[in-house]
């Protein structure tokens, strides 16, 4: 179902693409993000959440079909102008990174020229670590850590943030902090946001849900209509009885 | 803060330049000059404090850059394999004794070497569109053996004199620095200096990996490309000047991080101006202390570099350990 | 129809603002809108590959040869036995005989002498031979004006001519003839007792481990073969072989020589001898040491021919 196009800001058209030669991951995806949505990337290890966010973000090229990033196509940005409105933050975040926090949240200027209006500190008091600003990134802890570079992609400025499991590996204290984090940004800034995650205890976060098995598209919508038990025992090979709380409390 | 620090660098760097050129190895008054010492100042002791900076400043600044793109903190620009292909090359030409470009053949050979060895580790590191980290590295270390493993068997099936000055040119000879070859040093590894400087930033974010570093807007395939380029000239340039002089591209590197912090855009050109300090002062101490026999600098340096560095290890919280 | 392509979720209000300048920065930075800095760099390295290719020595005043430096030290003995040890300025770390050599101003070893100690001596001419010198050293020389002359003889019979020749450069021919007479008065008399040593195998260990030998085109070999023996190493494809063990047990020599140097060869050797303890040298106990005169192709190789012979008796 496609979107107007003067409202949406990514558009995937029949892409597929492979990681070998032989075999076809992905094949015939079709989906429309539009502006200011915060969407949750759901599915199976393996089931090609990674993939899609890393070609929408322009590092795997598809085989065929269009990207379409706010309208243009993704091939046709230049690096910097693309890195102006998009920003990738992959799953693993290296430890060993020899910078401090500050000098690590300044390098999403580098897209810039001129300075935008964000600065190094408002970036870092919106997601709590300005008392840190000094410390090495190698001494923090994993949610801090993932917390600078968001703070990284906010002075970097971009629409449309994609973020590769950005819970994995981390208490549920700091689980909540993010995602509380992301949605507010969506909410304040209004920057569109797409998280890959394979947490369905994490999927009522969310506006919007596209539930992904085996490079296909299985659910797209409101995660209440949408994660059905029928579905997830599709997607997730398990037979599970849904509770629904809401249990974020802002 | 990091102004006062460069040009404290820099101070301290032509304080070293002036006294390696009036007062090492004996001193020579510059407003009381006569012929033979004008010639030495001019023609011996000039050139050869110059190479001295040029090739430290083109091994620190190379080195710095190496250890970010290999993420790496024991890389060093002759961990491509540079060093035993020109090694290689200037021993062919040593041995033979066939000098085709006159006294310009060494120079050239190593040059050759050097340029040779890069072609082969880049084709080797090249997969899929762009140059790998791991990639670079194990095509160096593998070329590296293969090479001195050929130099090995010429040394052993070679008359001993021979061999005695190929291993003072490999330990790194500062003593055939000649002012008509240091042009073309200066167009390699001052060009190769400021293409660093200018891609500072890329080299920062591709620190943090590529993917990130794509996502801040670098061509991460042809920022490696470039930057390697460059350091495979630099290096090159700089062991056809004075020869393999190690521990700079490794140490200084790794001790300017301590005082300028990781950033490439203060740590580059600390690098290349405190190698520079660094080769000149070895070399230095290495004319000085045994007239007027002259220590080979390599040696120098690795026997200056070696307790620092090992000190450094026990005391600071360096190299991301 | 898509008006705007995308945004930026700032509005770019600052106004420009250049990159932290370094120092070293200021020097390549320049407005790239007003000035040209690619061609202003091309014309200053120009300028800069133009004076460093026409840079000139200038000439430093030669007399005639009254200061010489010696690179070698066969070379500083010859000098001395033609009594011109107070026209010598310099030597190298290795020229230690006679004594007085030992005096001298020291300018560095032979393979790498230091060119500013020479320069400083001012010298006239700077003697250098092809065995242990290195030719791109005297290009270095000839660009710094200094005048070289290179001593060409490698083996025994060339030593009388080469003297000669030298001699004659220097002014002092009557007593290079001497000199060289003597020598081949010298090598006459080995000539003669060699006559009765006809057949006699010999092999010449210059180092035990790895172990190196004497081979064709040295003087060792012609000093064996002016002595009436056969150097079992002569038809070797370098001057200087490494040879094995097992080669030299089925040539079975019947002396060796072992050259001693300057360090103890005896402890050095033992290992080696005890390898070789089925060959008829060893067994008959004619394994001898030399001293270090045969290395010098000069007048003391006289004396090493000497104990040579002695021990052939």
């Amino acid at each position: 179902m496609f979107l107007d196009s003067d409202r949406s800001i990514l558009e995937f058209d029949r892409v597929a693409f492979a990681y070998e030669k032989e075999t076809e991951f992905i094949r015939g995806l079709t989906f429309s993000i539009a502006n200011g949505e915060f969407i949750g990337l759901l599915g199976a290890n393996g089931s090609g959440k990674s993939t899609i966010l890393k070609l929408a973000s322009g590092i795997l090229k598809p085989a065929c079909g269009s990207i379409r990033l706010w309208g243009k196509s993704l091939q046709s940005y230049k690096n910097k102008d693309k890195a102006k409105l998009l920003c990738y933050l992959p799953q693993l975040l290296d430890i060993n990174v020899p910078f401090k926090v500050r000098e690590l949240v300044s390098m999403g200027l580098y897209p810039y020229n001129v300075l935008p209006d964000m600065t190094v500190d408002e970036s870092l008091s919106i997601v709590g670590l300005l008392g840190k600003a000094e410390s090495y990134i190698k001494n923090l802890s994993g949610g801090e850590r993932r917390r600078t570079f968001i703070a990284m992609t906010l002075i970097q400025g971009a629409g449309l943030i994609l973020l590769d499991e950005p819970l994995a590996n981390l208490d549920i204290k700091y689980q909540i902090e993010i995602i509380n984090l992301l949605r507010e940004l969506r909410n304040k800034k209004g920057i569109s946001i797409i998280i890959a995650l394979h947490d369905i205890n994490m999927a009522l976060q969310f506006d919007k849900v596209m539930v992904i098995k085996n490079g296909r598209i299985v659910g797209m919508g409101n995660p209440e209509t949408v994660l059905s038990a029928d579905l997830l025992r599709e997607v997730f090979d398990v037979s599970i009885d849904i509770r629904k709380h809401n249990f974020i409390t802002l | 803060m990091s102004k006062v620090r460069i040009s404290i660098l820099v101070l301290i760097a032509t304080v070293i330049f002036c006294v390696s050129l009036f007062f090492a190895p004996t001193v020579i008054n510059p407003f009381h000059l006569d012929d033979v010492t004008k010639n030495i100042l001019l023609f011996i002791r000039f050139p050869r404090v110059t190479v001295s900076f040029l090739i430290g400043l083109a091994l620190g600044a190379s080195g710095a850059v190496l250890q970010g793109i290999l993420r790496n903190p024991l890389a060093d620009p002759y961990i491509l394999g540079i060093s035993s292909g020109a090694s290689l090359s200037a021993a062919g030409v040593l041995m033979s004794g066939f000098y085709l470009f006159g006294k310009f053949t060494i120079p050239v050979a190593a040059f050759f070497g050097a340029s040779l060895v890069s072609l082969l580790v880049g084709f080797f590191g090249w997969k899929r569109g762009g140059f790998w980290p791991e990639r670079l590295l194990l095509a160096g270390v593998g070329l590296s053996f293969l090479f001195n493993a050929v130099l090995m068997l010429l040394l052993s099936i070679s008359p001993g004199e021979r061999i005695g000055r190929t291993l003072f040119w490999i330990f790194g000879d500062l003593s055939a620095a000649d002012w008509s070859l240091i042009p073309y040093g200066f167009l390699f590894i001052l060009s190769g200096f400021v293409i660093f400087l200018c891609r500072a930033k890329a080299l920062n974010a591709l620190i943090l990996g590529d993917e990130i570093a794509h996502s801040l807007g670098f061509s991460v395939h042809r920022e490696r490309l470039l930057v390697f380029i460059s350091i495979a000239l630099m290096t090159a340039a700089s062991v056809s000047l004075g020869g393999i002089i190690g521990f700079i591209g490794l140490v200084v590197p790794h001790i300017m991080r301590f005082f300028t912090g990781a950033d490439n855009r203060m740590l580059v050109p600390a690098s290349g101006i405190g190698g520079g300090i660094f080769l000149c002062f070895a070399d230095l101490i290495g004319r000085s202390i045994m007239q007027p026999t002259e220590i080979p600098s390599g040696i120098v340096t690795a026997l200056i570099g070696s307790p620092y560095f090992l000190y450094l290890l026990r005391r600071k919280d360096v190299f991301g350990l | 129809m898509v008006k705007q392509t995308g945004h930026s979720i700032f509005a770019h209000s600052r106004s420009f603002r250049p990159p932290r300048l370094l120092p070293l920065y200021k020097i390549f930075y320049l407005d790239y809108r007003q000035e040209k800095p690619l061609k202003y760099s091309i014309l200053s390295y120009i300028l800069l590959l133009a004076t460093c290719h026409f840079l000139l020595v200038s000439a430093v005043h030669a007399e005639s040869p009254n200061r010489i430096v010696s690179l070698a030290p066969n070379l500083t003995e010859i000098l001395f036995a033609m009594g011109l040890d107070d026209r010598i300025v310099g030597v190298t770390d290795f020229c230690d005989y006679p004594e007085a050599a030992k005096r001298k101003s020291r300018v560095g070893g032979m393979y790498n002498p230091s060119l500013e100690a020479i320069a400083a001596l001012r010298p006239d001419m700077v003697a250098m031979t092809t065995d242990g010198n290195l030719k791109e050293f005297e290009e270095r020389l000839h660009s710094f004006n200094i005048r070289t002359y290179v001593f060409k003889a490698k083996r025994l019979f060339e030593l009388s001519d080469e003297i000669k020749k030298f001699g004659a450069t220097l002014g002092v021919t009557d007593r290079a003839n001497t000199l060289a007479q003597h020598l081949e008065k010298a090598f006459n008399r080995y000539r003669e007792f060699g006559r009765g040593n006809k057949g006699k195998k010999v092999l010449f260990i210059v180092w035990p481990e790895p172990l190196t030998v004497a081979g064709p085109g040295t003087a060792i070999d012609d000093a064996i073969s002016l002595l009436g023996c056969e150097n079992i190493a002569s038809r070797a494809k370098t001057s200087y072989p490494k040879y094995s063990v097992e080669e030299i047990i089925r040539q079975a020599p019947d002396v060796i020589f072992i050259g001693k140097g300057h360090v103890d060869v005896k402890a050095a050797s033992e290992k080696t001898m005890d390898k070789l303890s089925g060959v008829p040298a060893v067994k008959h106990n004619a394994v001898y040491y030399i001293g270090d005169s045969i290395y010098r192709l000069g007048p003391r190789i006289i004396k090493g021919i000497d104990e040579m012979a002695a021990c052939l008796k």
